[in-house]
């Protein structure tokens, strides 16, 4: 996908999901980061959190694939993600985006993109921005 | 009167590490996780920097009052060159920000680290900006 | 006359947005967001030297200025910041006296009025149900664009006991959150001190635009 076949206001995704406390299991193990709160309800509730949780990085690695599957050939160069509430296994997913404006340059051809991950009710837990070089 | 955060171990550096060499193995299990594409079997997915965690995590030398349970609030990743297998990846982090602020869990301080990664050819592969919160 | 009166830019710790993309946005999206103007809330902080004049030019928006603080009584914003209040109050304080600050901001020739109320723990409404309401508040946030669930519908209660006015904004963070939620004035708003002085007098309600965005994409 080039730059001149996208607009400001391009919609990016939905990807719809429900994440399995084994995937995100699963995700903790090869992240590195086999945390009590990321493995297990029972290892989560005894850090006081209501039940196993999905890593924010994993959130992230969810934006990068919406990314990837919207705009096939693009290369990722910068993402932030806040992280405003905990993500749960087991919940309906709705991660989708929108691209916000459009740069060219001797450095190549940009778009920069807002990222929501978010319920089914619209409780957005995790919000980002992306920069994303076109070919 | 607002909460005096030691703000002297800005800039101070906690942590540096170099790791074993990348393998195909590790990128693929890591793709296969987080769902997250490939470019290719030989250049790892570009979230799997989330998993060069150094040998500290965490500076030795917190101030006090910053509180006891530490949650991931987000984080601010640019990318510069890919990840290959065969690559020696070095990690460098320093705290780079803390401050303090009010959201729907109450009272939250915030320590930013800043984690410089580059490899064997002294590439700057990424910087990662993470923020932790603390209650 | 319709302004978001509730933005966060790049500016704020927790935003990614810049003030130019925002308009660029506006200007797309003027069918569905007829905004006519943005008011810049940075989180604890105040810019003196800030001045987007020549962007309000280039877009033919109003561009205005105010802050977002943090108080015992929860998140309040302050427009018609000037040099007596922040020299009296230190914006980087989580822990301002809202009891103290709003008259006091008043007085100074400005107006402090709480934002998001119905938000847990940053919010008047709980904070009410143990404390003393605050004096010298006349308006408040009934519409915010980035509360959750229920947390917009608990300010009417609260609007209906103590005839506080109401306005909206978008609380955005994100470019595309940008006007979501807004305020339409019955007159025109071109400086700080029209937008101070008819938050105190009434004459404009919260407007929200999120329905009139489904519909469109």
């Amino acid at each position: 996908m080039r730059i001149e076949d996208i607009d400001v206001g391009h919609e990016l995704g939905p990807l719809a999901l429900t994440l399995s406390g084994e995937q995100v299991r699963q995700y903790s193990i090869a992240a590195r980061m086999p945390g009590g709160r990321f493995m297990s309800d029972e290892d989560a509730r005894k850090e006081g959190l209501p039940g196993q949780i999905v890593p924010g990085n994993l959130s992230m690695a969810l934006f990068s694939r919406l990314i990837s599957e919207s705009l096939p050939g693009a290369v990722l160069k910068r993402l932030n993600a806040t992280f405003r509430g905990l993500v749960r296994p087991g919940y309906a997913l709705l991660i989708h985006g929108v691209v916000t404006e459009k740069h060219s340059s001797d450095h190549g051809d940009f778009v920069e993109c807002d990222l929501v991950l978010e319920n089914t009710e619209g409780d957005r837990w995790v919000t980002g921005t992306a920069t994303v070089q076109l070919p | 009167m607002a909460l005096e955060l030691d703000r002297s171990i800005i800039g101070s550096e906690f942590d540096r590490t170099i790791f074993d060499p990348v393998t195909d193995a590790e990128v693929a299990e890591y793709a296969a996780a987080s769902t997250e594409p490939q470019p290719d079997q030989t250049i790892a997915s570009p979230t799997f920097v989330v998993r060069l965690r150094g040998r500290r995590f965490m500076p030795s030398n917190l101030p006090p009052d910053l509180g006891r349970a530490a949650f991931d609030a987000g984080k601010d990743i640019e990318w510069g060159a890919p990840i290959r297998v065969g690559d020696v990846l070095t990690a460098v982090s320093t705290v780079h920000d803390i401050y303090e602020k009010t959201g729907r869990s109450g009272s939250m301080r915030f320590l930013v680290l800043r984690t410089v990664i580059t490899n064997q050819r002294s590439e700057q592969v990424a910087v990662i900006d993470q923020r932790m919160m603390f209650r | 006359m319709i302004l978001d009166l509730h933005t966060h830019s790049e500016a704020s710790e927790d935003s990614r947005a810049p003030v130019e993309t925002y308009l660029k946005w506006l200007a797309r999206k003027r069918e569905a967001l007829p905004i006519d103007g943005i008011v810049l809330t940075e989180h604890r902080q105040w810019n003196s030297h800030a001045d987007y004049r020549a962007l309000e030019d280039a877009y033919g928006l109003v561009i205005l200025r105010g802050a977002e603080v943090e108080t015992d009584y929860g998140h309040v914003l302050v427009y018609g910041v000037n040099e007596d209040i922040t020299r009296r109050f230190d914006f980087t304080n989580v822990r301002l006296s809202a009891q103290e600050l709003i008259p006091a901001v008043a007085h100074m020739g400005g107006i402090a009025v709480p934002c998001h109320p119905g938000r847990p723990t940053i919010g008047l409404c709980e904070h009410y149900e143990t404390k003393p309401p605050i004096d010298g508040v006349v308006a408040v946030e009934a519409l915010n664009g980035g509360s959750r669930r229920g947390e917009n519908e608990r300010v009417h209660a609260l609007i209906e006991r103590y005839g506080y006015h109401a306005f909206g904004g978008s609380d955005s963070h994100l470019v595309s959150f940008i006007g979501i939620c807004a305020t339409e004035f019955d007159h025109e708003i071109r400086t700080i001190d029209d937008l101070v002085q008819t938050l105190f007098q009434g004459g404009y309600r919260p407007l929200d635009f999120r329905d009139q965005l489904r519909k469109v994409s």
